[in-house]
């Protein structure tokens, strides 16, 4: 240890990001443990309070309700940030980046199946009809409904995690509607801020191309109908939203317009826009409404948040929705046991990531062993994200376990078992000492004309000692995400690092474009 | 742009002008009464009211006619549109909902007159120094305009919020001459002082006196506010800064509605002559003209925000192009 920071750091029995066993830095830390001993308390107080003026003044800030001292309109709080950035060797990067690349392709061809195709998947028996027809997510409408190019997942944002050897495992693959990436872009916004010369030491991946790969997907998807270049919109529930920022930031960042519901209408199978020069054709809709309130005429008749005749619209091939409807189907947490199948199905590859052993509890004699191991386990509802009505065995009372017991023997179909996986630590700023907090990382999946990965990604920590709950509204914070290029000699993550700078320069280019055409 | 935050940015630039408009005719109002008799001033402040379109609310809010009653109920009524409070509130609600079309440096100046106004006890301040209440609000107001018009693309946003406060305070304009040249041209002791103040609730005493020196001609007031056509707060200057405007949101070379019905009224004032309409009637004339500007403003609605309305029509369109 070289710094009074590092002070009774312990790893415990965790697989530690930043060190190894036997306590000494990996390779990869040692530059930031290097700078981060030349800082003094005093110095690291200040970073901290640049951290905060830089988030405040980008206004990226969320609002927590019912605490102490409340007004009636909520507290206000910066994102907590962590100070210390979570670093991803290159080498190890391009392995998850294989392994993403593998199985968002494998999660579209089994959704193209699913609603566009013959349902192959079905008819050789690799997953049971039934388990898709009771999945929450699944959406019969959807069917027929064609997406270009068959990229009906175009944002994956798949959570990861590392097990106690360190290996990354997938948790959740979030198909729908995932958030968290204006945070991994203003993260590294903050980060070059506060910590310049310990970003400056390293070779960083750019994540800054980010808008332009999504702009691209999406203008890549524009249905063969549409003429010139696709009129692309963001549509959002609106202002109260708790994402609603990171709505605005993309409509901005891509330069096109952010819409409500109210603003759209379909005539004759055809999406327009409501604009002061009348109303203006639209082609792709990047939508962050869930599928319920997406069309009142389908869905959810009392959704004032949708569009109807939406729905139709996009089976006339009018208009593509992204991401596709139904994809909530794959998400399912039953769905996910079969998903390395699938991979071997589609790809006659054999999966890079790993998943976590999953139980099926309709399964006889998978439901025996779980009820006798109910304590060692963690349960979950089938149709839930996040964490929401999760139980986890070791740390349940008798009470929750026989509750649950029951649930499990009255509707098995509604939850799985899973192994619990030790999650893996990262040095974080705990007053002024570093301790081992959780962490899991959510990388950004984007499928155009071709399924690219953004460098990095939303690393969230577990802020409080011990906890494995890394969601915001929970106490949960977040890291920015290096992923480095190898060194300036080596040649490959170089050019990448070029390609990344052009590609910055490219989305200034796209945005002036968009302006114009507005 | 989209139609919902054209809206939006129209409607914010007739609040802030509204918010700034009531602190002008408030504080001239207060001042000009303070050595009136009693009857006289709950008479002027009944006339406000009546100009405002507010009495019925007033009366029904129950409150006495008199300086302190009017000016809370204008001031800090929440539920009252016009009050300075309310309208303040809905700029700011109307710029958070297009946060993403306004500069931040806009939007932190309307978030912080709202908050000085939230954290300051204006019933107080009413009570203790109404001058300088109004000469805040007053500077405020002219420093968000200030501030948007230093860090706001010159694009249909601006535009909209522009048209949005230029139709609002001609209209205002009108509103003030109508009340008070009624009351002066009545009243027995009316006097230079009088006319000062009409002219000081328009922001124009000094650059009345500039153009007319020491003459103080009730004609000559009523024209420098109406026919003034360097004076940025005189209805022509007004309607003719809304149709210059106007004519760059529609489809190039094509007239629109608001923009015919604005030409017609412009033409109408620049063509008037200023003895010939006080021997008409001024208030008829006066009538007509905040009639005619609020129509404007409903055309406004249809031709750029409403597409209900004429959804059919283009689409219509569309399917035969």
């Amino acid at each position: 240890m070289t710094s009074a920071l590092f002070d009774g750091y312990d790893t415990e029995r965790f697989f530690d990001e930043a060190f190894d066993g036997g306590g000494d830095p990996r390779a990869h830390y040692r530059r930031l443990i290097d700078r981060l001993a030349e800082l003094t308390p005093d110095e690291l107080t200040r970073r901290e309070r640049l951290r905060d003026a830089a988030f405040r003044t980008q206004g990226i800030t969320f609002t927590v309700y019912g605490e102490e001292g409340d007004a009636a309109g909520g507290v206000e709080r910066t994102f907590p940030m962590d100070l210390l950035p979570r670093i991803i060797p290159g080498d190890e990067w391009a392995e998850v980046e294989r392994g993403l690349i593998q199985r968002v392709t494998a999660l579209n061809r089994f959704l193209d199946d699913l609603y566009d195709g013959e349902g192959a998947v079905l008819h050789d028996r690799i997953i049971p009809r039934w388990v898709i027809a009771s999945a929450s997510g699944y959406q019969r409408a959807a069917h027929g409904v064609a997406v270009p190019h068959g990229a009906r997942c175009l944002v994956a944002g798949v959570d990861l995690v590392r097990d106690i050897e360190g290996r990354y495992v997938v948790l959740e693959d979030n198909l729908r509607n995932p958030s968290g990436i204006s945070y991994v872009l203003e993260n590294r916004v903050a980060m070059t801020r506060v910590l310049p010369v310990a970003f400056s030491r390293y070779n960083v991946r750019s994540v800054n191309h980010y808008s332009t790969m999504l702009s691209r997907a999406l203008g890549h998807v524009a249905p063969a109908a549409a003429t010139g270049a696709p009129s692309v919109v963001v549509l959002t529930p609106g202002v109260y939203n708790s994402a609603y920022f990171e709505h605005a930031f993309l409509a901005g960042q891509m330069g096109i317009e952010l819409v409500e519901g109210r603003d759209l209408v379909v005539e004759d199978h055809v999406v327009y826009m409501r604009t002061t020069r009348g109303l203006q054709r639209v082609d792709v809709i990047y939508r962050r409404i869930d599928d319920d309130f997406l069309d009142p005429v389908v869905f959810d008749p009392s959704s004032q948040l949708g569009v109807p005749g939406l729905m139709a619209a996009a089976r006339a091939g009018n208009v593509t929705i992204v991401n596709a409807i139904g994809n909530g189907v794959a998400d399912d947490k039953a769905v996910y046991a079969y998903v390395p199948e699938l991979i071997r199905y589609y790809l006659g590859e054999e999966p890079i990531l790993g998943s976590v052993e999953t139980y099926l509890l309709w399964d006889d004699e998978q439901r025996a062993m779980v009820l006798d191991r109910l304590d060692e386990l963690v349960v979950k509802p089938v149709a839930e994200s996040g964490g929401y009505g999760l139980l986890m065995g070791p740390s349940a009372s008798d009470e929750e376990l026989a509750d649950l017991r029951e649930k499990i023997v009255a509707d098995p179909r509604n939850f799985i078992a899973q192994e619990l996986v030790s999650l893996s630590r990262h040095p974080t700023l705990v007053g002024d000492r570093l301790e081992g907090r959780h962490v899991d990382l959510r990388p950004f999946v984007i499928t155009g004309e071709r399924t690219e990965v953004l460098p990095g990604g939303l690393t969230r920590v577990a802020l409080r000692k011990g906890s494995l709950v890394v969601n915001s509204s929970q106490g949960g914070g977040s890291k920015d995400t290096w992923v480095l290029a190898d060194e300036p000699d080596g040649t490959a993550d170089g050019t990448s690092t070029v390609a990344d700078a052009a590609a910055d320069a490219a989305a200034t280019g796209a945005t002036a474009v968009a302006e114009e055409e507005v | 742009m989209l139609a919902r935050l054209a809206e939006n940015l129209f409607w914010a630039g007739r609040y802030i002008e509204r918010a700034e408009d009531i602190a002008l005719l408030l504080d001239v109002t207060y001042h000009g009464l303070l050595e009136s008799p009693p009857a006289e001033a709950s008479a002027a402040w009944k006339d406000l009211l009546d100009v405002l379109q507010v009495a019925q609310p007033f009366e029904q809010a129950g409150r006495p006619l008199d300086d302190a009653g009017v000016s809370e109920f204008l001031v800090l009524e929440e539920a009252v549109p016009v009050s300075i409070i309310s309208c303040v509130a809905r700029t700011r609600e109307n710029a958070r909902s297009v946060r993403e079309l306004v500069s931040s440096e806009l939007w932190q100046t309307i978030n912080a007159f709202y908050l000085e106004l939230q954290g300051r006890d204006l019933r107080d301040d009413l009570k203790r120094n109404p001058h300088e209440l109004y000469g805040m609000v007053k500077l405020r107001c002219q420093t968000i305009y200030g501030v948007a018009s230093e860090t706001m693309p010159r694009d249909d946003g601006w535009r909209f919020m522009m048209l949005g406060r230029m139709l609002e305070r001609a209209e205002m304009t009108c509103r003030l001459l109508n009340v008070r040249y009624a009351q002066l041209t009545a009243s027995e002791h009316a006097g230079f002082h009088d006319w000062v103040g009409v002219l000081k609730s328009a922001s124009a005493f000094e650059a009345y006196r500039k153009s007319y020196k020491a003459r103080m001609e009730p004609a000559q007031v009523v024209e420098f506010l109406l026919f003034r056509e360097d004076f940025p707060r005189s209805v022509l200057f007004c309607l003719r800064a809304a149709e210059s405007g106007l004519a760059k949101l529609g489809p190039l070379g094509q007239v629109n509605r608001p923009q015919r019905l604005l030409g017609r009224i412009r033409a109408e004032l620049e063509f008037r002559d200023i003895d010939e309409l006080m021997a008409d009637g001024l208030h008829e004339f006066l009538d007509r003209v905040q009639e005619q500007v609020w129509m404007v403003a409903e055309a406004v609605a249809d031709q750029f925000f409403r597409h209900e309305l004429r959804s059919d029509l283009e689409l219509h369109a569309h399917r035969t192009a």
